[in-house]
């Protein structure tokens, strides 16, 4: 499967960053969550100093070429475009792919002796990585627990199409040669376990476990879960004979997952089933116009039943909503509309209504939904174990994970600097 | 992270951690200002020209203008700026400070006199007061205090010389460089002139004598002073390729040092004043336009080059593009032709119209289409369609006699 968009020509690219006014403290650069030095490296475009530009983004963050490709730019740098009040935002993201397309990662490192203490982390994801590798700039020795593919998400979720296969792991692999002192493969589920030999602590495992959906025939065959599609989909496992999957949610996970399904197979039918309208979808702009552009359609306001099928699925009786007050998500409610049942056929139906935490660390207070509580420094109710990434955060995006990972080692070092001069 | 590659070099006897400078300009017209300018990263600073007590500079406001698109707005920037109201005795406590502050960095200054006992006296005042390097202002174009009203110094071949002379016999270790005007009939004659006069080198060159623009309106000149205005000292992009042929000139004909001024840009500019003889460039549109935090890319961008390049020191570029200056006559021959590179093409039909009504009509136009041909026979390699090609689709061949093999050059303008 090809990657769906491409990078900018040279031209693209130039007459791209000529219009960048190149403003004083940059507002981009204070909206993107790991601060890429935006204004700077736009600048280094348009004088063609790609090397130049490649080094301060790295500098910056270490996912860039991931983060080139699916960072939701208008959610972060590109709404705070000053160039939006004379035309038209910058299209920062593509600007940052082009230079990240267009040289190789530079290895011109220069980094201090490793004479510190060990730091544990658990979690080889975007913010562990990005923890670690900062925690290593800084002279610490980082240990990463990882017993699957390092990369997290990106690695091993992201379809192919938006992300092509070696991408992130590539740059994961960079970090882990360079920046980390180990990667051990065992599962932690405490805290004490760590106590001894490390420092300090960063719990960055993500949202390991997915939501179910308490509905009749949930067990049917032909009920599937996105996350476990999308990871069977990324080692290339196919779902061959289904020709009308329904999917359920509307999330970036939900969107996704029904663009892969519709682009293995353009023949069958590929539906996301939604409780709420078009604008309450929380799935990224950018996503849900990628999905309808393959060929996935969309049913919305209507709420999931019951999944109907003798053994095996055949089809999903769903009620009409109508869209009521806003509820505590600041998204309007779906309210049903009574005797107004459909049944949609289908042969298989994928649940993707969000994910949820793990439920290891017995001595980490967490919130109502199991997110880990942390304080302004990333630092949890027991001292010295900070958290950050989708554990803190739920759901979110790459860029808020490296800016977690970057804020949590700088808290680390402070803490540890300061229980010295004690 | 990242291992800095060193872009420090010699010039003139004195260490540059590297090769860019602030001009003597409005960057370098306060204290403060020329203070953050150092601390940012630049190399250097020659502060702006300064004259002996008692001297009056009347300023004038607005002083600004310039020209450009709405989408680039200022290609060429114009003052009618004047020598630096902050006379020799402020001027000597900057540079003891400044030179106090920041050891490293090269701390010149620039001076401007009417009589030989004024240039001495400046001269000697910076001296003592620690200064690294003199710059002499023979070229302002508004307000000059030179021999004749109206007119620079440096517009005359002797009194360039007898000037240079002066200040070199009161500097004497200290180097001292003359600041000319590509704006004279043969710039060679007023290089020799410094040479004559004892100088160490010569900054080619300054801002260039201009009219900024007219209302059609009201026929008011740019920039009005109550409906008032008068000839503007220009620079930035606009005057790059003005400085290029002066600092080639006396790069080719006179053995001295250079220190290139006027246009550049970005650090491909920079290389590009080196490549033709400077050994250092100096800036201030650059950093007025966009802050001196442009030190950065300058820095990174040559630093890159060098390392991509093998060249172990920003010298080594100096005078590396000398030897294919040529006069026309000087040049060979090649028999070349345009070429498009059909899969950029976007079919505009710029060229096509370049061609058929300021070039050789050797472009036929396929309006089904929307494709130009190119009609080798007719053509005769001007280049004239590269030029307006918005996506830089066409490209010069050149057909090598005598082996069937063809390069094409000039790909880039």
């Amino acid at each position: 499967m090809e990657e769906i968009e491409k990078t900018f020509s040279k031209e693209q690219a130039a007459i791209e960053a000529e219009r960048c006014l190149y403003c004083y403290d940059a507002p981009c650069e204070t909206a993107c969550p790991a601060h890429v030095p935006i204004a700077e490296f736009i600048q280094s475009i348009r004088t063609d100093n790609l090397k130049g530009a490649r080094e301060i983004i790295q500098e910056a963050h270490p996912f860039i070429e991931t983060c080139g490709r699916i960072c939701p730019e208008e959610s972060f740098c590109q709404s705070a475009c000053t160039r939006v009040k004379m035309d038209t935002p910058i299209k920062i993201r593509e600007l940052h792919r082009y230079i990240t397309d267009n040289t190789d990662p530079s290895e011109n490192l220069e980094l201090v002796p490793a004479t510190k203490e060990k730091i544990a982390i658990v979690g080889g994801g975007p913010a562990g990585l990005a923890c670690a590798r900062e925690l290593r700039r800084f002279g610490y020795q980082p240990v990463v627990f990882e017993k699957k593919q390092l990369g997290g998400v990106p690695a091993n979720e992201i379809s192919v199409t938006r992300l092509p296969e070696e991408i992130e792991k590539k740059e994961a692999r960079f970090i882990h040669q360079n920046f980390v002192s180990e990667i051990k493969d065992t599962t932690i589920k405490s805290v004490g376990e760590l106590n001894k030999e490390y420092s300090a602590i960063f719990i960055s495992t993500g949202l390991s476990d997915e939501l179910g959906l308490d509905i009749p025939g949930n067990n049917l065959d032909g009920v599937y879960y996105s996350r476990e599609l999308l990871k069977r989909a990324k080692s290339g496992v196919r779902l061959p004979h289904f020709k009308r999957i329904g999917i359920i949610g509307g999330g970036n996970v939900a969107v996704e997952v029904a663009s892969v399904l519709k682009i293995e197979d353009p023949l069958r039918d590929v539906e996301v089933i939604y409780r709420r309208g078009t604008k309450e979808l929380k799935a990224f702009k950018k996503e849900i116009e990628e999905a309808i552009e393959v060929g996935v359609t969309f049913q919305f306001l209507a709420i999931p039943k019951e999944i109907k099928g003798d053994k095996k699925v055949d089809g999903l009786v769903v009620t009409r909503a109508h869209l009521g007050e806003k509820d505590t998500s600041g998204r309007r409610h779906p309210v049903p509309i009574p005797n107004s049942d459909f049944v949609i056929p289908l042969d298989a139906v994928v649940i993707a209504i969000g994910q949820k935490a793990d439920v290891y660390f017995p001595k980490v207070e967490r919130d109502a939904k199991g997110l880990v509580k942390v304080d302004g420094g990333l630092m949890t109710n027991v001292k010295g174990v900070f958290a950050g990434g989708d554990i803190v955060r739920g759901a979110s995006t790459v860029v808020e994970c490296v800016a977690d990972g970057k804020k949590a080692a700088q808290n680390i070092a402070k803490y540890l600097e300061g229980e010295k001069n004690v | 992270m990242y291992k800095k590659i060193d872009l420090s070099m010699e010039f003139l006897g004195i260490r540059l951690e590297n090769p860019f400078i602030l001009s003597a300009a409005p960057p370098t017209d306060e204290f403060d200002i020329a203070y953050n300018g150092l601390k940012a990263g630049w190399g250097g600073v020659i502060l702006k020209t300064t004259s002996v007590e008692g001297n009056p500079v009347p300023l004038k406001y607005p002083m600004m203008s310039s020209f450009g698109s709405m989408s680039r707005k200022v290609i060429g920037l114009g003052n009618i700026d004047l020598i630096s109201g902050y006379q020799i005795d402020e001027i000597e406590k900057r540079v003891k400070t400044l030179k106090e502050v920041f050891p490293e960095k090269m701390i010149g200054a620039s001076i401007m006199g009417a009589k030989k006992e004024d240039w001495q006296t400046l001269v000697w005042r910076l001296k003592k007061a620690g200064v690294d390097l003199i710059e002499c202002s023979f070229s302002c174009p508004q307000g000059s205090m030179g021999e004749k009203a109206g007119r620079m110094l440096a517009q005359s071949v002797e009194a360039t010389e007898k000037v240079a002379r002066w200040v070199k016999e009161a500097a004497e270790d200290t180097p001292v460089l003359i600041k000319i005007t590509p704006q004279v009939t043969d710039i060679v004659e007023v290089a020799k002139a410094v040479k004559r006069g004892g100088a160490d080198g010569i900054t080619a060159s300054n801002t260039i004598p201009s009219l900024l623009g007219v209302d059609i309106d009201t026929f008011e000149p740019y920039p009005s002073l109550f409906g008032k205005g008068t000839y503007s000292g220009l620079s930035g992009p606009a005057i790059k390729p003005i400085t290029l042929r002066t600092i080639a000139e006396i790069a080719k004909n006179v053995d001295i040092t250079i220190s290139g001024n006027g246009g550049a840009f970005n650090w491909r500019d920079a290389i590009e004043f080196m490549a033709v003889g400077a050994s250092n460039v100096q800036f201030c549109t650059l950093p007025m336009h966009y802050g001196f935090r442009t030190i950065e890319d300058l820095k990174r961008g040559f630093a890159h080059y060098l390392s991509d390049m093998g060249f172990d020191s920003p010298l080594d570029v100096v005078g590396k593009a000398l030897p294919n200056i040529k006069s026309q006559d000087e040049l060979p021959s090649p028999e070349t032709r345009a070429e498009l590179v059909e899969e950029k093409c976007v079919g505009c039909g710029l060229c096509y119209l370049a061609c058929y009504d300021g070039g050789h009509m050797a472009i036929d136009w396929d309006s089904e289409k929307r494709l130009p041909h190119f009609d080798d026979e007719k053509c005769v390699g001007c280049a004239m369609c590269m030029q307006v090609c918005p996506v830089d689709a066409i490209k010069m061949n050149e057909k090598i006699v005598g082996n069937n093999s063809v390069h094409y050059f000039v790909e880039k303008r």
